[in-house]
């Protein structure tokens, strides 16, 4: 189901499965044949090229965090396995687990998650810092991203002073600058209003088109998903599979505001549509 | 920048100010009348007079012999904190990575907690001398329980998705418990040393009261030996202001750390 011959694979998902534990509790013992917990997600493979623009949809609660969270190790695996670069990096051990492998996945989580102690600029510099690897080059770079998404004076507010998508912003960029090949994003846009989630996806693919990083992007949205990616995934109702694929046909640079009126947008559209249960 | 709601609010903090300023000389006087009452009905040889007290607060400030006693009380529990203080707020955060350890030393912490410590100031005099130092064990061992569960609230109620972000960018163990942990505690270790210090200087002057030849609480013991209850009082005025003047401290400090903290809104309400 992958499309080949364009650029190498660089990240692949192998029949992945995931169950949560059993929970503790009184009933525990009583339960002679304890039930299994159920799967959350089963048998699910894709695979990911390196470059591309790879948007998942899927309705609330088909287990699309947990699929990020799987590949970014800050979870683990209970089936199959994720190889990353020639190398499985899933494990079934959550003391084996490495977050984001050796700075090479970045993840922008649903929830902005700033430091609420440090301003725009030194939460964008957070991970630049803890690498090692604050220098004028990379803060110069730090501050062209932040002018890139129209953060420039902003640069010294704490989180509590800046709007929702101000604050999203700064959680997109913080990830961006530190350069991951990989960037998982799940839902970023969720909690932000119609305007404001269509400038930041005009902010993101301009960002995007910058460096063209491998992007996994997760989202309900499927305007979103056809706006952003260059191919689609569906997911099925849980236990998550794979439902269907799609490739989107619109041409790139895209302009995110006048999507509705570009030829194949609707044909696009209507059939994703009918893949989402 | 400043929009007509913002200006209105700003208002509204400043009469609330003055409203708090006003009303609390108002509580003073009542609190004064009180005593003064009291003084007049009981007679100012038990109970001394507000003007007498004041008086002699004056008078014992500007021979230097208050500000003596004062300075010796709070050296011992300036020290005390910070002995006590340091080690617990260090310890909740090695113990972040050891949840069994914490587990095991949860009883003998709470133990630690709420034993009545100040029963300890004759064992703490008779090991630590007359001096100094009994009083600074004094209030070291009540500071430390204090600021160990506040400090250690703070730890177990961290976000773990800060620390996973962190983990994500590549923060090391170290560089997690210095820029998520520390930061995020901070909160909660003020607020243990805001509740400690005045039980601090609480437990520097008890002591006092029991065997030394110095402080506010030596000066509390021998005004009663004399029947002088005016010295008595002057004392205690004393250890009061101490106590105020602690908490100014602490909050400019707090203030200063804190900036990025919203405002509390809540405590503005009338």
């Amino acid at each position: 189901m992958t499309a080949t011959g364009l650029a190498a694979t660089l990240l692949e998902v192998r029949q992945l499965g995931k169950r949560f534990a059993q929970r503790q509790g009184r009933d525990r013992g009583r339960n002679e044949g304890r039930e299994p917990s159920p799967w959350v997600i089963q048998d699910l493979s894709f695979s990911v090229r390196a470059g591309e623009f790879l948007t998942i949809v899927g309705p609330s609660g088909a287990g699309k965090s947990t699929l990020l969270n799987i590949i970014a190790q800050t979870d683990t695996a209970s089936a199959g396995e994720i190889v990353f670069d020639g190398t499985t990096i899933s494990s079934r051990d959550p003391r084996a687990l490495k977050p984001g492998i050796d700075r090479r996945i970045g993840y922008v989580t649903q929830d902005d998650n700033l430091l609420p102690w440090r301003s725009t600029l030194d939460n964008v510099l957070f991970a630049l810092e803890v690498q090692g690897r604050l220098n004028d080059e990379t803060r110069a770079h730090a501050e062209t991203l932040i002018r890139t998404v129209g953060l420039a004076g902003f640069e010294h507010y704490y989180p509590h002073e800046l709007s929702g998508g101000m604050r999203k912003r700064t959680s997109l960029i913080r990830t961006l600058v530190y350069d991951p090949p990989v960037i998982l994003m799940d839902e970023p846009f969720a909690a932000v209003d119609a305007q404001t989630r269509t400038q930041l996806q005009a902010d993101l693919l301009t960002l995007w088109e910058l460096g063209r990083k491998t992007i996994i992007f997760v989202t309900h949205d499927i305007t979103e998903a056809i706006a952003l990616g260059d191919r689609a995934l569906v997911l099925s109702k849980q236990p998550t599979r794979i439902a269907a694929e799609h490739m989107i046909p619109i041409p790139r640079p895209r302009n995110v505001k006048d999507l509705f009126a570009l030829q194949g947008f609707a044909a696009v559209y209507e059939r994703i549509r009918a893949d989402v249960q | 920048m400043i929009s007509p709601a913002i200006r209105s609010s700003a208002i509204a903090t400043a009469l609330f100010r003055w409203r708090t300023l006003l009303d609390r000389v108002l509580v003073l006087v009542l609190i004064v009348a009180l005593w003064q009452g009291g003084s007049m009905w009981f007679g100012a040889y038990w109970l001394s007079s507000p003007w007498a007290t004041t008086t002699r607060f004056v008078e014992q400030i500007l021979n230097g012999e208050l500000l003596r006693h004062a300075g010796y009380t709070l050296a011992e529990a300036s020290a005390g904190a910070l002995i006590g203080g340091l080690p617990a707020v260090l310890l909740p955060f090695w113990l972040r990575r050891h949840p069994i350890v914490v587990a095991i030393l949860d009883p003998f912490m709470i133990g630690g907690y709420g034993a009545p410590k100040l029963a300890f100031a004759p064992l703490f005099l008779l090991w630590f001398g007359v001096g100094m130092e009994s009083k600074i064990a004094l209030t070291a061992s009540v500071v430390f329980f204090i600021v160990y569960f506040a400090t250690l609230a703070g730890v177990r109620t961290l976000d773990p998705r800060l620390v996973q972000m962190a983990q994500i960018a590549g923060a090391s163990e170290r560089q997690i418990a210095r820029h998520i942990v520390m930061p995020a505690a901070v909160p909660n270790i003020f607020a243990g040393f805001r509740i400690a210090v005045p039980y601090a200087i609480g437990a520097a002057v008890i002591a006092e009261l029991i065997s030394s030849n110095r402080g506010l609480g030596y000066l509390v013991q021998t005004g009663a030996m004399n029947f002088d209850t005016t010295s008595v009082f002057a004392a205690i005025v004393a250890a009061t202001l101490l106590v105020h003047a602690a908490n100014l401290l602490m909050n400019t400090l707090e203030a200063l750390l804190m900036r990025w903290r919203p405002p509390l809104q809540s405590m503005m309400e009338t």
